[in-house]
C-alpha cells in the first residue's frame, strides 16, 4: 500500500509547553487508525498539523505528498480544501446555515456547488428527510451526520475525525461508527482521535501519545518511527 | 451559493443588524431629504425673491426732470424702446414685465401719486400684494384702478366707490377695484393702468421706468440685466443687486449647512454601522474559523461579510432614500409654502453613499483575517 501520511521527528512547541516532541509515523492509504491517549498528551495537535489547521515547529508532517509545514496560508486553505476532511467533537456546523448549506458550503470553499450531490450525501448518511433544517431543529447525532457528510463531499483523501462521537449518545455513537466503517470499507483514510478503547478497537491500528511522545503502535499500515 | 449565503447570514444576525439597518434608514433618509431640498431649495428661493418683485430696472439716465405742459415730470423713455427690446430676448427667463408712469395728480383736492402700468402684470411682479377686493386682469381696463391702503384710508374710499383724478385740466374718473396692502411705499399710491394715465398725463408712449422680472439665478439676471443694457445703451439697466446677491449668500449658506450635515450623518451612521461590526466580528469568529479549516480563504469569507455588509447599505439607502424623498417633500410644503419633487440623481448618489460609509463601518471584519482556525475549534 502507498503511504498516505508521513510525520518525520514532529515537534510542536506552545511557548514552553512541548506538546508533540519528535514524532515520527507512517500512515497507508485506506487504513484507519484510532490515535489515543490522556487529554493533553498531544492528539488534537497531531490532527490539527495534519489537518493544515497549525503547523511543526520542526519536523515534518507529509500527507499525500505534500509537507504541511512548508506551505503557506493560502497553500494550506487550498491543502485543507482539497484533501481533508474533518469531523469535529463539536459538530461545528453553521447555525444559520441549513444541513444542505453547511455541505455545500464545503463545495463551495472548495470549487462549485453541487445541490444534488449534498442531497445524496445526505441521504447516504441517513438525513435525506432533514436537509432543510437548521442545525438548531437536528438532535447532536444528526448534526454529526451533517458533519460526516460535510466531510465526504469533497472526496477528501484524509479523514480527520477529532473525537467524534464524544458528544453522543449511545445510538448516535453507534450510527456514527457504523458510518465510518462504511467510509473504511470504501478506502478512505481514516485519523481518529479517541479516548474510548472500545471504539479504538474498532481501527485497524492504534497509536498511543503521552505527554507528546508516541508510546504505543503496531501494524502494518503504521510504521512508527519512535523517537 | 455566495448569494446564499449572504441572505442567509443577513437572516441569521437579523436582530445584531436590526441597529445597523435603523441607522442606515435614518442617515439615507436624512441625507436623501437634504440632498433633494438642495437640488430643489434653489428654484424655490429663485422663486421666494422673485416673488419679492422685480429684479431689474430700466430708467432713462439720471438728468434734469422734464417740463412737460407746465408740470415737473421725470425723465422719460419712450414705450415702444423698451417693449420692442422686452419682446426682442427670449421670454423663457422673462417672469413678468411692465413699463411705469408716474405722476401726481390730485384726488379730493389731496395730491396722490399715481402709477400707470400694465395690472395684468401686477399678480407676477407685486405676488407680495395683498388686494382687498379685486384685482385687475386686463391692461386695457381704463375704468377701473387699485388704491393702497393709505391713500384710501385718507380719501376715506372703499372698494366700488367712485374716484376722480385731476391733473393739470384734465381729469379721470374711476371705480375702485381693489385696495392694495403691500407694506411699503406702494400703500400710498394708486394704480391705473398705463394707457389711462398717458392720457390723463398727456403722455402717450411715455414711460417713466419699466420693472422686469427674471427667473433664475443671480447669474442669469445680470447675464440678462447685461443684455438688456447692450440692447438699449441709451438707459441705464439695473440689476437689483441686494436681492440677486442676498439669494446668492443665502444659498451659499444654505448649501454649506447641508454639506456639513451631510457629512456628520455620514460620520454619525458609519459609526454606528461600527459598532455593530465590532460586536459582529467578535460573534462571527467561530464561524470564519469553521470555515478556514473547510478551506475557505480569507479573502472568499469576508467577501461574503463584505456583500452582506453592501446589501444592507444598498437596502437601508433605497429604503432611507425613499422616505427622504417624502421628507423633503413634506418639509418643501412646510418651509417653503410648495412640494420639492424627488430628484432622481439623489436615488444613486445616497444609496452609494449608504454603500461607501457601511463598507467603511466593516472595517472591524478585517480582525477576521487573523482568526486562528485551531484555536477557535479548540475553543478558545
Amino acid at each position: 500500500m502507498a503511504t498516505l501520511v508521513q510525520v518525520e521527528n514532529l515537534r510542536k512547541e506552545f511557548g514552553n509547553v512541548r506538546a508533540l516532541d519528535g514524532v515520527s509515523f507512517r500512515v497507508d492509504a485506506g487504513a484507519w487508525i484510532a490515535i489515543m491517549g490522556p487529554s493533553g498528551s498531544g492528539k488534537t495537535t497531531l490532527i490539527n498539523i495534519l489537518g493544515g489547521l497549525d503547523t511543526p515547529t520542526t519536523g515534518q508532517a507529509i500527507v499525500d505528498g505534500t509537507d504541511v509545514g512548508r506551505l503557506d496560508e493560502a497553500g494550506l486553505t487550498r491543502f485543507r480544501a482539497e484533501k481533508i476532511g474533518f469531523i469535529f467533537q463539536q459538530f461545528h456546523l453553521v447555525p444559520y446555515l441549513t444541513a444542505l448549506e453547511n455541505v455545500m458550503l464545503a463545495q463551495y470553499f472548495h470549487s462549485t456547488t453541487d445541490e444534488n450531490e449534498a442531497r445524496q450525501s445526505l441521504e447516504r448518511v441517513g438525513l435525506g428527510d432533514r436537509i432543510e433544517h437548521l442545525p438548531s431543529q437536528l438532535s447532536g447525532g444528526e448534526q454529526q451526520r451533517v458533519a460526516v457528510a460535510r466531510a465526504l463531499i469533497n472526496h477528501p483523501k484524509l479523514i480527520l475525525a477529532d473525537e467524534p462521537t464524544g458528544n453522543l449518545d449511545e445510538a448516535n455513537e453507534e450510527i456514527v461508527l457504523s458510518l465510518l466503517r462504511e467510509l473504511h470499507a470504501e478506502g478512505h483514510t481514516i485519523l481518529m482521535v479517541t479516548h474510548a478503547a472500545t471504539i479504538g478497537r474498532l481501527a485497524d491500528r492504534r497509536i498511543e501519545f503521552a505527554h507528546g511522545h508516541l508510546v504505543q503502535a503496531a501494524a502494518a499500515s503504521l510504521k512508527p518511527e519512535l523517537a | 451559493m455566495f448569494w446564499r449565503l449572504v441572505f442567509q447570514l443577513l437572516r441569521g444576525s437579523r436582530g445584531r443588524l436590526a441597529v445597523a439597518i435603523i441607522a442606515i434608514v435614518s442617515g439615507a433618509a436624512v441625507i436623501s431629504a437634504l440632498l433633494n431640498l438642495d437640488l430643489g431649495v434653489q428654484n424655490k428661493l429663485t422663486q421666494e425673491f422673485r416673488s419679492l418683485g422685480a429684479n431689474i430696472v430700466i430708467s432713462p439716465v439720471s438728468g434734469a426732470p422734464a417740463q412737460i405742459s407746465g408740470a415737473e415730470v421725470p425723465s422719460l423713455m419712450p414705450e415702444k424702446d423698451v417693449v420692442g427690446v422686452l419682446q426682442q430676448l427670449p421670454s423663457a427667463q422673462l417672469a413678468a414685465a411692465a413699463p411705469y408712469l408716474y405722476i401726481v395728480a390730485r384726488a379730493q383736492n389731496i395730491p396722490v401719486v399715481v402709477a400707470g402700468t400694465w395690472l395684468d402684470q401686477s399678480q407676477k411682479l407685486d405676488a407680495t400684494w395683498k388686494v382687498e377686493g379685486n384685482w385687475i386682469a386686463s391692461r386695457d381696463d381704463n375704468s377701473r384702478c387699485l388704491v393702497g391702503r393709505n391713500v384710501a384710508r385718507r380719501l376715506h374710499l372703499a372698494v366700488g366707490n367712485a374716484l376722480e383724478l385731476h391733473y393739470l385740466d384734465r381729469s379721470a374718473h374711476y371705480s375702485v377695484a381693489g385696495i392694495v396692502d403691500a407694506g411699503g411705499t406702494d400703500d400710498n399710491q394708486i394704480f391705473a393702468n398705463l394707457r389711462a394715465v398717458q392720457a390723463l398725463a398727456n403722455l402717450p408712449e411715455q414711460i417713466g421706468l419699466a420693472q422686469v422680472s427674471v427667473a433664475g439665478t443671480a447669474q442669469v439676471v445680470a447675464d440678462y440685466a447685461a443684455r438688456l443694457a447692450a440692447a438699449l445703451p441709451q438707459y441705464q439697466v439695473r440689476p437689483i443687486r441686494q436681492v440677486a446677491e442676498a439669494e446668492g449668500a443665502l444659498l451659499g449658506r444654505i448649501r454649506l449647512l447641508i454639506v456639513s450635515m451631510v457629512l456628520l450623518i455620514l460620520i454619525l451612521t458609519a459609526l454606528c454601522v461600527l459598532g455593530t461590526m465590532a460586536a459582529l466580528a467578535m460573534e462571527r469568529r467561530k464561524d470564519v474559523g469553521l470555515m478556514k479549516s473547510l478551506g475557505g480563504s480569507i479573502s472568499r469569507i469576508v467577501g461574503i461579510f463584505l456583500a452582506e455588509v453592501g446589501v444592507l447599505g444598498a437596502a437601508g439607502g433605497l429604503l432611507g432614500t425613499i422616505l427622504g424623498a417624502a421628507l423633503s417633500y413634506w418639509m418643501g410644503l412646510r418651509v417653503f409654502d410648495t412640494a420639492i419633487a424627488p430628484r432622481w440623481e439623489v436615488f444613486p448618489a445616497t444609496i452609494a453613499l449608504m454603500i461607501v460609509v457601511t463598507l467603511t463601518g466593516a472595517l472591524p471584519l478585517r480582525m477576521l483575517g487573523n482568526v486562528k482556525p485551531a484555536e477557535i475549534l479548540r475553543g478558545e
